[in-house]
């Protein structure tokens, strides 16, 4: 009698592997398939009533942790204001003068892109794992997001949509190892490849970087949005991604490390726009 | 563990739950700049409670939802916690929980165990960034959490599925007679 349970057991578990070893060699690299499209129709209700209930749990929870990080932050900070300060005058005429330039070029002041359509959207789920950076917000097909939409939220760029169902998507986020965003330095325009480093969602690294173009501490990183024959960047020209915190020259390479912290906080993620339609739609 | 249509209700609506609660808060909240991760420590109680047949089948349908809800490749997070439940399960036909600190160090243990192995995981399906060093605290820090978390899951767990518990300390206390004079 134990035998045969043992047995059984022995099988069950065979099985399974076999068929988790299976699932992911017919999934892996695919598209969203039946069963995840099935899935996330039924349980997206169940995630926004989740996400709304918990809510007011998880801002108490997150206070706590910005107020231990705010502590270390300050003496930083305090430095960082006196050098704004002596860049807000200077900051001030140029806003003026841009301004002025910009009424008269008559474009647009948004930070939206033109041909871009901004849906909001709430995040509803986020990937538990270290080593997956993905979020699942509360619009899909049905509200005409499509696969590689770029996501943003005030601060800047935050990815982009990988997968979409009915009534959710899931968004590929910058610090996820599989992104991997076309940028430039600006003022200089110095192009890169903006790359996560896996476990720190406050880090990316802008590979390709010549040698021979310095890039300086401070300096903002946004998507370069290039369009050569026929192919096109997934991310239009000049959406923030974020700041250079440092640098360094690897002797045996020909290119420069930058190191970029991106404006976003990519932790905490609730509200974000999808920017649908543009060049590809 | 006895599981009868009723008590395997209980399962389902108390892993669907422990997904929805780790997708929508836990990994949303920070403490030390990383997310507590409750799934695995789900897992080993379902394991240590049931034994490796209740471990394993728990890990792989809630692999199995959670890759299905973030859309992510399927099989992967069922792999590495159906491994998770069958030690967790193993642990508990192989030896006997005396001390009530065993749930929690197994679930801080595993949650480490489970992490590794979706980072070997994806180190096979092929990886194209640099890993950081802080990948090493976050893991510390989430079997350190896990064994906080442990805790509560484990009794929160027992007290629920009580009913189908063949050996439950608790129970049989009360089923013993009272001894007049004794």
């Amino acid at each position: 009698m134990y035998r045969k349970q043992v047995r059984r057991r022995r099988a069950v578990l065979a099985l399974l592997i076999i068929g988790s070893f299976a699932l992911l060699t017919f999934t892996y690299g695919q598209a969203s398939n039946g069963l995840q499209r099935g899935v996330s129709t039924i349980f997206s209700p169940l995630q926004e009533v989740a996400n709304r209930g918990l809510k007011p749990a998880r801002d108490l929870v997150n206070w706590f942790d910005s107020t231990f990080d705010a502590r270390g932050l300050n003496s930083r900070l305090e430095a960082e204001l006196e050098k704004a300060r002596s860049q807000a005058v200077a900051g001030q005429a140029a806003r003026a003068q841009n301004a002025q330039l910009r009424k008269l070029l008559g474009l647009d002041r948004k930070v939206v892109p033109a041909g871009y359509r901004p849906l909001t959207a709430q995040v509803i789920a986020r990937s538990p794992t270290v080593w997956y950076s993905t979020v699942t917000i509360d619009v899909g097909s049905g509200d005409r997001v499509a696969v590689d939409d770029p996501v943003i939220d005030g601060d800047g760029l935050i990815g982009r949509v990988a997968e979409v169902t009915g009534g959710s998507a899931q968004v590929t986020l910058i610090s996820d190892h599989s992104s991997a965003v076309s940028a430039k330095v600006v003022p200089q325009g110095v192009q890169g490849v903006a790359k996560a480093e896996v476990g720190d969602p406050g880090e990316l690294n802008l590979d390709f970087i010549d040698s021979n173009r310095l890039v300086h501490r401070g300096e903002a990183v946004v998507t370069a949005g290039w369009r050569v024959q026929g192919f096109a960047s997934l991310f239009p020209p000049n959406l923030p991604i974020g700041e250079v915190t440092h640098t360094s020259i690897v002797e045996q390479e020909a290119n420069q490390q930058v190191h970029v912290r991106p404006y976003a906080d990519l932790r905490d993620l609730e509200t974000v726009q999808v920017l649908t339609g543009g060049w590809r739609g | 563990m006895i599981v009868t249509p009723k008590i395997l209700a209980r399962i389902v609506a108390i892993a669907i739950a422990g997904v929805l609660l780790q997708l929508s808060f836990f990994s949303r909240v920070a403490f030390f700049h990383t997310s507590p991760d409750l799934l695995p420590s789900l897992v080993v109680s379902f394991g240590l409670l049931g034994g490796t047949m209740t471990g394993v089948v728990t890990g792989f349908s809630v692999g199995l939802l959670v890759d299905c809800l973030l859309v992510e490749p399927l099989g992967a997070s069922s792999l590495v916690l159906l491994g998770v439940g069958y030690l967790a399960g193993l642990f508990r036909e192989r030896f006997e929980i005396h001390s009530p600190l065993v749930p929690p160090l197994l679930c801080m243990g595993l949650t480490l165990v489970a992490e590794l192995g979706f980072g070997l995981l994806q180190l096979l399906l092929g990886f194209d960034a640099t890993v950081s060093i802080l990948v090493v605290r976050e893991i510390l820090i989430q079997s350190i959490f896990a064994f906080f978390l442990g805790w509560p899951i484990y009794l929160g767990l027992r007290r629920a599925l009580r009913p189908a518990l063949v050996e439950d300390p608790t129970a049989q206390r009360r089923k013993q007679p009272t001894v007049l004079g004794a």
